[in-house]
């Protein structure tokens, strides 16, 4: 842009040929009565003592007009206007109560509600008031109750007060209100006994947290209150501000090199502690992060100068930083902070006079002209209206940080993550360790389970006559295995024995078993044992040949099921129930058994019935596999589980004492289903 | 006071987020103004804009945070999560990596929010149909698996623009008849102003309980 250039060499040219200075003029800032002190936007070019007779002899012109315009601002309805009066009433009530606080609640009580209540919405709506009375209680409990409670009652009294009159009184008003209420809380804390043990410097300190507590609850009626044209102001400002971006550091003349990186950074401080002005929510606060803001903008000035600020070179610096910063809401804090910070602090120090500062930067900007940029007023125009686009290091370097400020970003992204992986790996790898452990663990102790137990079993003597038959049986079995079973006679009609078959025959099929035989004998002693996992796989073989006799015997199981769910308990029974051979022969000693191993291969279809006998309690389960028995493949494995321990325990047996003479009755008895049986 | 204190009965916060450059102020603008804004400066930080509208006879005002881009300003932005209860969420259908973004955004906004704020996903730059980046269709399936609302617009054109932030408070609307959002609670992002002086039924209960209170 050859034109652009052009102009900014004529303001070069400018710059070296008049000495530049603040553009203000002075008649810009003195006090619009002309009473020599300086006046301010925000006081609409008053000072503060002519803005305060300016508004006070406005307001008396105002009530003589007579109050319906007032009214008519609020809304009032004939009914409220009885309400105001009343409410003025009380006032003057709570003013006096005040001093009497005894009689505080009969007050609440007696006003209209309203106030009340808000004040108990803002206190529900406000966790930071609520942290606050937190840090107040932690801090100067020690001083005693009685503080505490002074100090909630003049707070609320300044609330409720606040509240009430929101609606009613213009904010300056009520900011009058404020500052009233601070001196009064000031003047209690130096002059009342409650406070007499409290050295000074924590008195000022209380009187600081009361400024904070009680805007702090106050925030949301007293920042940018609709009732104000606040908003508006904001809107303009910002638009304007907006408007303004091509303006740059020569234009204001000021000495900020927007090219070096290590300045950009510290504008950037700078503005984002005036930014974070709008966050904060008492004044003190706000105010804090002006001083900050101007502090960051001094230590700029220093290090591009390489010296002392002066003033001169302040201002305008801190003009640029609002532009580019163009605070959110910019007005409406500067409002706040006049209104209801307390005056004394505005008027004096560091914070006063980078306040003041502040505040001159706004109505600058709000005055800006051709002029005060020492710029042609076309050139100024084409500006403003957009004709002209300027593309200042500033954007563009704004643009080009974005970047790089992305990429450090990822990078510690990168990092971040790469480090929660190495956690993942550690963990996964203590896990797998543990997982280890575990299940040496598992094994050392079904080591030293599998040591013990064996010797409880092998005591068995009576049926040795049975082995022999029962080796006859499996000799038999061997033989002629599946079929010819169902049919032999029913003879033993111990479905013990069956179940004693069953085992021996898992024995046989899977040697494995053995370590089942070993826990099995517990299991006989208490059929609820559990051990019934480890001779499962043996049993899952047999199913496929139950089946059909299941089906054959589903009436009877169902009807046993009822019977098994009452008398769990109770010995076999219900089982005997369940199978007529039972009945016949209601001696199930132990003796059976262990004849029956032998006759393992087929048995398998009146396994189940013996389950049942065997073990009561899963009886239950038993008569789950007869629901289920339509599907028989699918059903049978769980059932058999819990039968599991009896034959273990069998067929452990039968595996100890394989020389058994077999009995072929038993055999028989076994490998008959239950229907036969029944024939 | 240039208009009546009280011509609205609702205060919603909204605010908008994502990518630099994605076209979150022009949207702002589009919707306040009904212009569109070339050559629109960054944002720095945070800015708001107004505009009142109407959902099912109630007047309500929307108060628009449009928040800066960029990360060097999270710090600043993150504060005005706070208390949203509309969070509009921009990308740029012609450039992907501000749709890829997107999922950061929403852990910011879900982290941030509470949980009855709404989000509207929105596609800006709809205009640009030749340089699509971005196909609607996987717009929409990343906003139905999120539960976010999804619309393409164009700040430039004005499409969508309005419905995008009216569906917003629609929504939001609904939420306070449902109850599902507490205006009591602090940080809901809405705020109650009743239009008349009479107080609402709350009033009552709150006062019953202050008797009750010892304090």
């Amino acid at each position: 842009m050859p034109v652009l250039t052009l102009q900014r060499s004529y303001k070069y040219i400018m710059y070296a040929t008049k000495q530049p200075s603040l553009r203000i003029k002075q008649a810009d800032l003195k006090c619009k009565s002309g009473c020599g002190f300086f006046g301010n936007a925000d006081w609409e070019g008053y000072c503060s003592q002519c803005y305060r007779n300016h508004t006070d002899s406005e307001r008396q012109k105002k009530s003589h007009q007579g109050g319906s315009s007032d009214h008519s601002k609020a809304q009032v309805s004939g009914f409220s206007k009885f309400e105001e009066k009343k409410r003025q009433q009380t006032d003057k009530k709570t003013r006096y109560m005040k001093s009497l606080p005894v009689f505080r609640k009969t007050s609440n009580v007696k006003d209209v509600g309203r106030p009340e209540n808000l004040v108990d919405i803002m206190r529900q709506a406000n966790p930071e008031a609520n942290k606050l009375m937190a840090e107040f209680i932690a801090q100067y409990s020690q001083y005693g109750e009685g503080i505490r409670k002074d100090f909630l009652k003049c707070s609320q009294a300044f609330s409720n007060k606040i509240v009430k009159e929101l609606d009613v009184k213009p904010m300056e008003d009520l900011a009058e209100i404020a500052q009233n209420y601070y001196n009064q809380y000031q003047n209690r804390v130096n002059s009342n006994p409650t406070y007499q043990n409290v050295p000074n410097d924590v008195k000022d300190r209380l009187v600081e947290f009361f400024e904070n507590f009680t805007m702090i609850s106050l925030y949301n009626f007293l920042f940018c209150p609709p009732t104000t044209n606040d908003e508006e102001k904001d809107l303009t400002i910002q638009g304007r501000i907006r408007k303004l971006s091509w303006v740059n550091a020569h234009h204001l003349d000021c000495c900020i090199s927007e090219t070096s990186i290590e300045v950009r950074d510290l504008v950037y401080t700078a503005i984002n502690d005036l930014l974070g002005m709008d966050s904060m929510r008492a004044p003190q606060e706000k105010l804090a992060c002006v001083v900050k803001c101007c502090r960051s903008v001094v230590e700029v000035l220093q290090h591009c100068q390489g010296g002392p600020v002066s003033a001169d070179e302040f201002l305008p610096a801190l003009i640029f930083v609002v532009l580019k910063a163009n605070p959110a809401r910019l007005k409406s804090n500067i409002l706040y902070v006049t209104r209801f910070c307390k005056e004394s602090r505005l008027m004096q120090g560091e914070a006063g006079y980078y306040f003041t500062n502040l505040c001159c930067a706004v109505s600058f900007i709000e005055n800006l002209t051709a002029e005060s940029l020492n710029m042609p007023e076309q050139e100024f125009e084409a500006y403003m209206s957009g004709e002209v686009t300027c593309v200042s290091a500033w954007e563009s370097a704004l643009v080009a940080c974005e970047g790089m400020h992305q990429l450090r970003e990822h990078l510690a992204l990168l990092k971040g993550l790469s480090e929660r992986t190495q956690i993942v790996q550690n963990t996964t790898k203590s896990l797998w360790e543990d997982m280890q452990k575990l299940k040496e663990g598992i094994c050392e102790s079904v080591d030293s389970v599998l040591e013990r137990t064996p010797l409880i079993i092998k005591p068995r003597t009576s049926p040795l006559a049975l082995t022999r038959e029962q080796l006859l049986a499996q000799a038999a079995a061997r033989t002629a295995p599946n079929p010819p079973e169902p049919e032999p006679e029913p003879a033993p009609r111990n479905f013990y024995l069956k179940n004693l078959s069953f085992g021996h025959l898992s024995a046989f099929e899977t040697p494995k078993s053995k370590l089942q035989l070993d826990i099995s004998p517990c299991i006989a002693l208490k059929p609820s044992h559990s051990g019934d996992q480890l001779s499962s796989p043996a049993i899952d073989k047999t199913p496929g040949s139950l089946t059909p006799d299941d089906n054959s015997f589903l009436g009877l199981s169902k009807v046993n099921y009822d019977i098994d769910l009452s008398d769990l308990s109770t010995e076999n029974s219900a089982a005997d129930e369940l199978t007529p051979d039972k009945r016949k022969s209601p001696t199930p000693s132990v003796d059976p058994f262990s004849p029956v191993g032998g006759s393992c291969p087929v048995a398998q279809p009146p396994l189940e019935p013996s389950r049942g006998e065997f073990v009561l309690p899963f009886l239950v389960e038993e008569t789950l596999i007869d629901k289920s028995e339509l599907t028989p493949a699918a059903s049978l494995p769980p059932p058999l589980v819990p039968s599991a321990p009896e034959y273990s325990g069998f067929s452990k047996q039968g595996s100890r004492i394989p020389s058994i003479p077999c009995s072929t009755g038993d055999y028989s008895s076994l490998t008959s289903s239950p229907g036969h049986s029944n024939a | 006071m240039s208009a009546g204190p009280y011509n609205y009965s609702y205060i919603f916060k909204y605010i908008i987020i994502g990518d630099m450059g994605v076209g979150k102020s022009c949207l702002l603008h589009q919707f306040t103004e009904k212009k569109f804004m070339a050559d629109c400066p960054h944002t720095i930080g945070v800015e708001f804009g107004t505009r009142i509208i109407e959902v099912s006879g109630q007047k309500i005002k929307l108060q628009i945070w449009d928040t800066a881009g960029q990360e060097r300003f999270r710090a600043v932005t993150r504060s005005y999560y706070r208390g949203a209860a509309g969070a509009l969420m921009v990308y740029d259908i012609t450039r992907r990596s501000t749709y890829n973004h997107l999922s950061s955004w929403l852990t910011d906004t879900r982290n941030l929010t509470n949980p009855s704020t709404v989000i509207f996903l929105i596609g800006n730059k709809c205009d640009l149909e030749g340089q699509r980046d971005v196909t609607y269709e996987e717009a929409s399936k990343f906003a139905e698996e999120n539960g976010l609302m999804f619309v393409e617009a164009s700040a430039k054109t004005g499409d969508n623009v309005e419905e995008a932030f009216l569906e917003t408070a629609k929504k939001i609307y609904q939420s306070i008849q449902d109850g599902r959002l507490d205006l009591n609670a602090a940080e809901s992002g809405v705020q109650h102003k009743p239009s008349q002086p009479g107080r609402n039924p709350l009033s009552n209960d709150q006062q019953a309980n202050k008797d009750n209170c010892a304090c």
